[in-house]
C-alpha cells in the first residue's frame, strides 16, 4: 500500500493520494497549490506536519533529490524549460537515468522522441529545435513529456497540464493518465478547468485557504459543489457579472474604435466603443497575429486603431511584470503619461492612482508589495490594472486569464463589463470558450481566418465550438467520455 | 520502433534547424570572407602559406582568449579582467617559468583556482561578474607589474618551440585555429556539461529543478575559461619571447566584440564556438587590411570600430529578415 499525506501546522491540508488513482485538485490561486506541490516535491520544506511516502514517514528527510529518486515527478505550469536548450538538451537535463558518454545526444533523443511519441502521437514536435521557438501549446506538451522522461514515476503532479494544450493534445494526455494510472502510478491533477477534473480524476480535493476543505470521489459530486466548496462568492458568478449595468451594453455601440481587414477573411473585424468583442476558436487559430497588429501597428497598412492602446498579456511572466518593481510601480507604469505633471509623475499621484485600484480589485498585498510576493492570480488583476489604469480607448486582452481562479476571474468580467459601459472598446482573446458568454461580439477563428460572426443569442460555447471546426462537419466537440477507461 | 525513427528527423532537416540556429554568427563568417577577399586583391602576396601564417598568427592567442570569453558569456556572466589575465600570464611565463618552473606552474594553477573562487562568489552572493572580474582585472595588472615592471624576461624555450613549429604545406596558425574551435565547440555544444551551462546561462531555474548544482556549474565554467585564458598568455608569450603585463590589455573589449560579432549576446544561454572563431579572425583581418591599404595608425582603431558596427548593425537587420 502506498500513500502519500501532508499536513500543514499553519493550514491543515490533509490529502491522501492512493496508487492507481488520479486525484483532481482543485482551488484559488493563493488556495496553497503552489506551496503543496513544492512541498510534495521536495523543493520545500514543511514547517511542521508529516509526508507519508509508501507507508513510512519520511518528513524529516523529504529534499528534492530523495523526491526524485521516490519516483516524484512533476511538470509545471510555468514551464521549467530552458528556451535556449533543444527539446533533447531540456529532456536530458532532468532525466535522472545513466546515459552513455559517447553519443549520448542521440541517445537522449531517442528517449524523449519515445516519450512524446507514445503520450502524444503526431506531435510534429523537432527535437533539435530550440524550446523558444515552439508554440505554446508544443512547450506545455514538452514540458509534460520531460517529466514523464526519466525513470517511471510513482506520483506524477500535473499543474494545469491542458491549459495551453490543444483539443487533440488534451485527449491524447488523459488518455495517456489513464493508462498510467492502470499500472498503479498516483497522479496528482491540478487544474482550474472543473469538467476536466469532474470527467478524469478518481477522487477530487478542494483546497482553500491553505486547508483541505473537501475530498470526494468525482462521482459523487458536481461542478456546484466544489465551486461552493472553493469559496462561498462562486455561486454568485452569474448574478454578479451581470449585477453591472446593462445599459451601455444594450446602449447599442459608438462610433468605430479599430478595424482590420484580414488577408483571406470575407469578414472584416471591427470594434466599437463600448463594446467587449471576443476572438474565440482553437488556441493559435490567428487570434494572436490580429492582436499583434492592432498593437504593433506598423505591421500592417490594413488597420485602423486610435493612437492610445493598452495590452494585457497573457504570458505575465515573459512579457507581463517588472519583476523587480512594486505593485504601485508595476500598475502605474502605463499610466505614466496621464499621471505627468510636466514631464515628471508625481509620487502622490501615482500612489492614489494604485492604491485605487489595489482597493477596488481587491489586490492581496496591497500597493507597496514587491509584485512577485503576490500569487498569480494578484499579479494577473495587476496587470489588467495597468491597461485599464490608462485612458487608452482600445484595451487588448491575449488570454490574461489563463490559470487564474473563478473568483478573480469574476471580479475582472465585472471590471470589463464597467470600463466597456465607459465607452471603452476591449477586444479579447480568450481560449476558455465559456468567456464568450461575457462578450457582445464574437469573431470565431480558424486556419488563421475570421470564420464567423456572432451576436446576442447566438453567442453561446456550442456555437463557438461549432465553428471552431470544420464546417462541413459539425465535429461533436463536447465531452471525450468515451475515453474514460 | 518504427513511430520513432518518423519523430527523429533526418539530415537533412536537421541541417536546415541547424543553420537556422547559426544565422546570428553567419554574418561574421560574410565578413571575414569579404574583409580576406578586399586584401587579397589589394596584396596577392598574402594568398600564400607565408602570408597566411603572418596574418593570422596574432589571432591564435586572441581566438584562445575569446573562447574564454564566450564560454563565460554563456552563462551570462562576461569577463573583464582577461586583458589583464593573460599579460599576467604572459609575465608569469617570462620569469617564473624560466627561473623556477615548479612555482610558475603552482602561479597558473593559482589563477585557475581564483576564477574558480570568483565562480562561487558570483553564484552564492550574487556579485555580478562585470564587479568581481573588473576588480579583479587590478589585482592582475598589480601582480604582473610586481614580477616585471617593464617588458622583457625570457621564455623558457620549450614554450619558444610552440611557436617554432611552422609547416611548408600549411599555414600553422590555421591548424592552431581550427583545433581551438573544435575544442571550444565539443566543450560547449556537444558535452554534457556544456548542455549544462547553456540551461544556466538561459534559465538557472530550471537547471536548478532538474537537481544540478548551479555553483558547480558556474565553477566549471570558469574553470575552463580560465584554462583557456591561461593558454592564451602562454601562446602570447610563446610568440613574443617575453612578458609583458599590459600585452593583451586590448583582449578584454577585443574579446567581447569577437563573441557578439561571432552571434553571441550578452543574456547568455548560447554558445557560439564556430561564430566566435569567424569574429576573432575578422578582426584579426581588418588589422591586417587596415595596415595595408596605408590607413595612418592614429585611424586604424577608429576604422576597425566603424566595421564592426557596421557587421552588427547588418547582424540585426538580417535576423529581423529571418524571422
Amino acid at each position: 500500500m502506498k500513500d502519500y499525506g501532508v499536513t500543514r501546522a499553519l493550514s491543515g491540508v490533509d490529502l491522501v493520494v492512493a496508487p492507481g488513482e488520479i486525484h483532481g485538485l482543485v482551488g484559488h490561486n493563493g488556495a496553497g497549490k503552489s506551496t503543496l506541490m513544492r512541498i510534495l516535491s521536495g523543493l520545500e520544506k514543511p514547517s511542521a506536519g508529516s509526508i507519508e511516502f509508501d507507508g513510512a514517514d519520511v518528513s524529516a528527510l523529504w529534499s528534492a533529490r530523495r523526491a526524485e529518486s521516490a519516483g516524484v515527478r512533476m511538470a509545471y505550469q510555468e514551464l521549467s524549460l530552458a528556451p535556449d536548450l533543444t527539446v533533447a538538451e531540456n529532456a536530458f537535463l532532468s532525466d535522472r537515468r545513466r546515459i552513455r558518454s559517447l553519443g549520448w545526444r542521440r541517445a537522449a533523443e531517442t528517449r524523449i522522441a519515445a516519450v512524446l511519441d507514445e503520450v502524444f502521437p503526431g506531435h510534429g514536435i523537432e527535437l533539435p529545435r530550440f524550446v523558444g521557438e515552439l508554440a505554446m501549446a508544443e512547450r506545455q506538451v514538452v514540458e509534460i513529456a520531460r517529466a514523464l522522461c526519466s525513470e517511471p514515476p510513482a506520483l506524477l503532479i500535473l499543474d494545469e497540464p491542458t491549459e495551453s494544450l490543444g483539443v487533440d493534445a488534451m485527449r491524447q494526455l488523459y488518455r495517456y493518465l489513464h493508462v498510467l494510472a492502470g499500472r498503479g502510478v498516483s497522479i496528482l491533477l491540478i487544474s482550474h478547468r472543473m469538467n476536466e477534473v469532474l470527467e478524469h480524476s478518481d477522487r477530487i480535493s478542494v483546497l482553500k485557504d491553505g486547508r483541505t476543505v473537501l475530498t470526494r470521489a468525482a462521482a459523487d459530486t458536481d461542478e456546484d459543489e466544489l465551486l461552493v466548496a472553493m469559496g462561498g462568492e462562486v455561486r454568485g458568478e452569474s448574478s454578479r457579472v451581470h449585477d453591472v449595468p446593462e445599459s451601455a451594453t444594450s446602449l447599442g455601440a459608438g462610433a468605430v474604435v479599430a478595424s482590420a481587414a484580414l488577408p483571406g477573411s470575407s469578414l472584416p473585424f471591427q470594434a466599437r466603443a463600448g463594446e467587449i468583442v471576443g476572438l474565440a476558436g482553437l488556441a493559435g487559430q490567428g487570434q494572436d497575429e490580429l492582436l499583434d497588429r492592432l498593437w504593433f501597428t506598423r505591421l500592417s497598412r490594413r488597420i485602423a486603431v486610435p493612437r492610445r492602446r493598452a495590452y494585457v498579456p497573457g504570458d505575465r511572466q515573459t512579457s507581463g511584470i517588472f519583476p523587480l518593481w512594486s505593485v504601485a510601480d508595476n500598475l502605474a507604469v502605463a499610466a505614466a503619461r496621464q499621471l505627468a505633471r510636466v514631464g515628471f509623475v508625481p509620487r502622490a499621484r501615482r500612489r492614489a492612482l494604485a492604491d485605487g485600484w489595489v482597493q477596488s480589485l481587491s489586490i492581496k498585498g496591497g500597493a507597496r508589495a514587491p509584485i512577485t510576493s503576490l500569487s498569480g492570480g494578484n499579479q494577473q488583476k495587476v496587470l489588467v490594472a495597468r491597461a485599464f489604469a490608462t485612458d487608452a480607448p482600445l484595451v487588448l486582452l491575449n488570454d490574461p486569464f489563463r490559470g487564474v481562479d473563478v473568483a478573480t476571474k469574476d471580479e475582472l468580467y465585472t471590471l470589463m463589463k464597467t470600463e466597456a459601459a465607459r465607452g471603452r472598446c476591449i477586444v479579447w482573446y480568450s481560449t476558455e470558450n465559456k468567456e464568450v458568454a461575457h462578450c457582445d461580439r464574437v469573431y470565431v477563428f480558424r486556419a488563421g481566418r475570421i470564420v464567423a460572426e456572432l451576436a446576442g443569442a447566438d453567442i453561446t460555447e456550442e456555437r463557438v465550438i461549432a465553428e471552431s471546426f470544420d464546417e462541413h462537419q459539425p465535429t461533436p466537440a463536447r465531452g471525450d467520455r468515451g475515453d474514460r477507461s | 520502433m518504427s513511430a520513432i525513427s518518423t519523430t527523429l528527423p533526418g539530415l537533412r532537416r536537421r541541417t536546415v534547424i541547424g543553420a537556422r540556429h547559426s544565422v546570428p554568427g553567419a554574418l561574421s563568417l560574410v565578413a571575414m570572407i569579404v574583409i580576406f577577399v578586399i586584401a587579397a586583391v589589394n596584396q596577392p602576396g598574402i594568398l600564400s602559406v607565408y602570408g597566411i601564417t603572418l596574418m593570422l598568427t596574432a589571432a591564435v592567442p586572441l581566438l584562445l582568449a575569446a573562447q574564454a570569453q564566450m564560454l563565460i558569456m554563456s552563462v551570462g556572466d562576461i569577463d573583464l579582467g582577461i586583458g589583464q589575465l593573460v599579460g599576467l600570464v604572459t609575465v608569469i611565463a617570462a620569469t617564473l617559468l624560466s627561473t623556477d618552473p615548479a612555482l610558475g606552474v603552482l602561479a597558473l594553477v593559482g589563477i585557475v583556482a581564483v576564477y574558480g573562487l570568483l565562480a562561487v562568489i558570483v553564484q552564492k552572493r550574487n556579485v555580478p561578474s562585470i564587479i568581481a572580474t573588473l576588480g579583479m582585472s587590478f589585482v592582475w595588472l598589480g601582480l604582473a607589474l610586481q614580477l616585471l615592471p617593464t617588458p622583457g624576461g625570457a621564455t623558457p624555450e620549450w614554450l619558444g618551440q610552440l611557436s617554432a613549429w611552422r609547416p611548408t604545406w600549411i599555414p600553422a596558425p590555421v591548424v592552431w585555429i581550427v583545433a581551438i574551435t573544435l575544442v571550444a565547440w565539443l566543450i560547449a555544444k556537444r558535452s554534457r556539461f556544456g548542455t549544462r551551462m547553456r540551461a544556466l546561462g538561459s534559465s538557472p531555474a530550471t537547471l536548478g529543478r532538474a537537481g544540478v548544482s548551479l555553483t558547480r556549474t558556474r565553477v566549471l565554467t570558469y574553470v575552463a575559461a580560465a584554462v583557456l585564458a591561461v593558454l592564451a598568455g602562454l601562446v602570447l608569450a610563446s610568440q613574443t619571447q617575453s612578458g609583458d603585463a599590459n600585452s593583451a590589455s586590448n583582449f578584454t573589449l577585443v574579446t567581447i566584440a569577437a563573441v557578439i560579432l561571432g552571434g553571441g549576446n550578452f543574456s547568455g544561454g548560447q554558445s557560439f564556438p564556430i561564430g566566435t572563431t569567424f569574429g576573432v579572425v575578422t578582426l584579426a583581418l581588418i588589422t591586417v587590411l587596415l595596415g595595408l591599404i596605408n590607413l595612418s595608425s592614429s585611424l586604424q582603431s577608429a576604422a576597425q570600430g566603424i566595421i564592426v558596427l557596421a557587421v552588427l548593425a547588418g547582424r540585426i537587420i538580417t535576423e529581423r529578415f529571418v524571422r
